[in-house]
């Protein structure tokens, strides 16, 4: 480990992943930032070694195909800066369909993640689809098909997703179904809200890849807002 | 700017960036202002496209026009367009999304032959006629450009315009004379006719090609405004013409994701086997300082964080050791790596070895491309042994424990000694490993022999060869697999039925037409792709058109022999090449130009001015 009063401090810089940004893969997300950063010359801190990499941290990677309006890179700043200063040179350093909100001294370590607040429009419903849902995730068990690592070898296996989601509601918005749930994230337990589109679509004539993903909000076990 | 009708289809393919646009540094226009819509297609996936320069230069002097908007197109991988055809959606401009039938100019860049396919695909995708002679209306028109242009007989049935050499001028010209006949209403001929008039525009259907009783090129008749020969275009001042301030950052990895810095045009070297150093002549190099400052612009434009230099043997340019310092000056602060491709071995100086060190350590790789002096010499690489030694001892002692050698299979003269000679010399490599004291401890050390199979080409000295059959290429990796003695010495080599198509077509003639055609009905694309390549495919369409691929490939041509080419002026006297044909077969070498400028007549393009000797 390096000493460390080689650089000055850590910040969390939230960010907006939406629009055609949610077809940028988490690794390319990662190259993205360390480019935008250059960019906007923010002087960070890079690793040490033959390989130098800018030291960047983010707390969850974001599914390929999901829109997110909570996500956080954290970065290691090599001076002082003004935080709001530097949210405008990054911002302006993105694509437009990656936004900087605000960057600030992180309050939680990533695995204080807990629960997320999902949207998912079904743009693809059909007329059942509402009741089937609702009768689907008011089940005592939610059996869904999990692909697991064994043997180094992708498995499917079944398991119960009741007690991952902590709370539900479908209602209808511009003539779309509209799931809005709160599942269990982070770095331990994450359920990927496409397990339950799968669940809710499959034996269907909807289509699951119609399904719009956007997440919301984190939060902590404690139900505060993960910041 | 992605179609709502798209969008379902981007869940259900890999790598949906490919097919969103929207990227850093991409432009967006306004399409009510503007004259012309211009898209810059590459016949090949988006990766390999995007790491295109010819690409990323047109794509910045046509925006920097305000009275145009260029946009790029790639060919869609399988799954992408296998959606798009179920889903009836025309292939589009990444900026845009319009489909490429409401373009006015469509310029397709021909890097290699094996992407001929490609581009009938791309062109059918978008809603545009395959066939030159099913499009009637002024727009769009098909143009096409790029190294395998100076033949570009094989498609001339489905491309209006072809601009031989290089292309920041004339499609300038090409632009302002197409809004003026669109404003004006023109057919497409009026517009054709005022095109051929401009200096290195090809108009072939204005050609007229006769044939012999033995298959060869009899005349080619020009009509209209057409000139005999089209003299292909260069640009005389590199360090005033156009080059990008940004380039656009994929969202995706691609081939290259870095800034490029254009170094020189043309080659001093003159390798026999070598197209590219023939048909980018004469030598024109551009300043340490103009080329630092456009690096250094790039780089902060694009956050890239590797500077690359790119020319045909970047370590020739006369100023290198002027440049390397000052881009490392700005590049290492900004922890930026400076990487230095193709290293020449018998320049490949101490100095450079040990900036070298300073910066990341992977394979080293050379080309001696055979294994034989008397080889080297009848191909005119200019490279001994005594080259190959000492760089590998440096390289071995600079701490490298990999080095890759590339060689070529089937060149003219060869015998299986000089197959052998290649085993030989690798092992020469790998012993000097362990005569190293300083040698590094831990892995072992490697060295890996990759050979590709020789295809004579157009407007070299070889172009009169006949390519090395795929039975006797089989014969002679054989050959070399068994003078292999040492199990750190791996061999690979490429596939060597693309190569006699690629050959065909490079060589090819206007009738190829009809067999690109038929190959591509018959479902072949991405033929430069293993996966994909389909050799019963094309042997069919051959048949079918009653042509053979060994006429093409395979045969002795004469000296006197019309070709398809001889249409097209590069600057290179056919004397000259047939004095180091001669020399070939004498296995007498060429010093290069520096050395001796040996009157290939491509300074003749640049009022006499050559670069290669004026330094
Ligand atoms: S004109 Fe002379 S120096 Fe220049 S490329 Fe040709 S042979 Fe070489």
């Amino acid at each position: 480990m390096p000493e460390p009063n080689k650089w000055h401090s850590d910040v969390r810089v939230f960010y907006e992943k939406t629009g055609m940004a949610k077809y940028i893969s988490h690794l390319d997300t990662v190259h993205l930032f360390t480019r935008a950063i250059k960019r906007a010359k923010i002087p960070i801190w890079f690793t040490e070694g033959y390989n130098p990499r800018a030291f960047l941290t983010f707390a969850m990677p974001l599914s390929l195909g999901t829109e997110s309006y909570c996500e956080t890179v954290d970065i290691r700043l090599m001076q002082e800066e003004n935080l709001d200063e530097l949210t405008a040179r990054l911002d302006s350093a993105l694509p437009p369909d990656i936004h900087v909100t605000k960057i600030a001294v992180p309050k939680l370590p990533p695995q204080e993640i807990a629960w997320a607040d999902y949207k998912i429009i079904f743009e693809g419903a059909d007329e059942t689809f509402s009741e089937r849902a609702e009768k689907i995730l008011s089940d005592d068990k939610i059996t869904v098909i999990k692909k697991v690592k064994k043997d180094r070898e992708k498995v499917d296996k079944q398991v119960d997703i009741k007690d991952k989601i902590l709370k539900y509601s479908i209602n209808s918005e511009n003539g779309f179904a509209v799931l809005n749930i709160t599942l269990s994230s982070g770095i331990q337990n994450n359920i990927n809200p496409s397990l339950v589109i799968g669940k809710l679509t499959e034996n269907s004539s909807t289509d699951a890849d119609s399904a719009s993903i956007i997440k919301l909000k984190s939060y902590t076990a404690e139900g505060h807002e993960w910041e | 700017m992605v179609k709502k009708e798209v969008e379902p289809l981007l869940k259900k393919v890999q790598k949906p960036a490919r097919y969103t646009g929207g990227e850093l540094n991409s432009v967006i226009k306004n399409k009510d202002d503007i004259k012309l819509r211009y898209a810059f297609c590459f016949p090949d996936s988006y990766e390999i496209g995007m790491s295109h320069l010819g690409l990323k230069i047109l794509y910045s002097l046509v925006n920097d026009r305000q009275d145009a908007w260029c946009e790029r197109v790639f060919a869609p991988w399988e799954d992408m367009e296998k959606l798009m055809r179920e889903n009836g959606i025309k292939l589009y401009g990444l900026e845009s999304g319009d489909p490429m039938c409401d373009f006015d100019l469509i310029g397709f860049t021909m890097q290699y032959e094996l992407s001929y396919t490609n581009v009938l695909n791309m062109l059918d995708l978008g809603g545009v006629p395959v066939l030159k002679k099913d499009r009637h209306s002024l727009t769009p028109i098909i143009v096409a450009g790029g190294p395998c242009v100076c033949n570009a007989e094989p498609i001339t049935d489905f491309i209006d315009i072809v601009l031989p050499g290089e292309g920041e001028e004339v499609t300038n010209e090409l632009i302002d004379l197409l809004i003026e006949h669109k404003e004006k209403g023109s057919t497409r001929l009026d517009f054709l006719r005022e095109a051929a008039k401009i200096e290195g525009v090809y108009v072939p259907e204005f050609y007229e090609v006769t044939y012999n009783d033995d298959g060869t090129v009899k005349e080619y008749k020009n009509s209209e405004t057409a000139p005999k020969k089209v003299k292909k275009r260069i640009v005389s001042d590199l360090n005033n013409s156009h080059y990008p301030e940004k380039f656009v950052v994929p969202f995706i990895e691609t081939v290259q994701d870095r800034t490029i810095g254009e170094v020189f045009r043309g080659c001093i070297r003159g390798c026999r086997f070598c197209q590219a150093g023939f048909i980018y002549r004469p030598i024109r190099e551009k300043s340490a300082d103009t080329i630092d400052r456009q690096c250094h612009l790039i780089s902060d434009a694009t956050g890239y964080e590797e500077v690359s230099l790119c020319s045909l043997s970047t370590s020739d340019y006369s100023q290198i050791d002027k440049l390397i310092p000052k881009l490392f000056k700005w590049a290492l602060p900004e922890k930026i790596n400076v990487a230095l491709p193709s290293l020449r071995v018998d320049n490949f100086s101490d100095e450079l070895l040990n900036e070298l060190k300073k910066i990341r350590r992977s394979g080293l790789t050379f080309a001696p491309e055979a294994g034989t002096q008397r080889l080297r010499d009848a191909i005119n690489k200019n490279v001994t042994e005594e080259d190959v030694a000492r760089t590998a001892s440096m390289a071995w002692s600079g701490g490298w424990n990999s080095i890759k050698l590339y060689f070529m299979m089937g060149l003219p003269t060869e015998t299986m000694d000089d197959v052998k000679g290649i085993a030989d010399l690798a092992q020469k490599v790998l012993d000097l490993y362990y005569q190293n004291p300083d040698k590094p401890k831990g892995k072992p050390p490697t060295v890996t022999v990759s050979c590709a199979s020789f295809v004579p080409k157009p407007f070299t000295p070889f172009q009169w060869e006949p390519q090395d059959k795929p039975e006797s290429l089989v014969e002679k990796q054989k050959h070399l697999l068994s003078s292999v003695h040492s199990r750190k010495i791996s061999v690979s080599y490429h596939e060597s039925k693309t190569s006699v198509l690629e050959g065909a077509l490079a060589r090819g003639d206007r009738r190829l037409g009809q067999v690109i055609y038929k190959a591509w009905q018959k479902g072949s694309k991405f033929d430069s792709w293993d996966e994909y390549f389909n050799y019963d495919n094309w042997l069919e369409a051959f048949s079918e058109c009653g042509l053979e691929p060994e006429f093409y490939a395979n045969r002795v041509r004469k000296y006197d022999e019309v070709f398809p080419w001889d249409v097209m002026d590069y600057g290179i006297r056919k004397d000259f090449l047939i004095e180091e044909n001669k020399k070939a077969h004498r296995s007498e070498t060429t010093p290069h130009c520096r050395i001796k400028c040996s009157a290939c007549g491509a300074n003749m393009l640049n009022g006499g001015k050559c670069d290669a000797r004026t330094k």
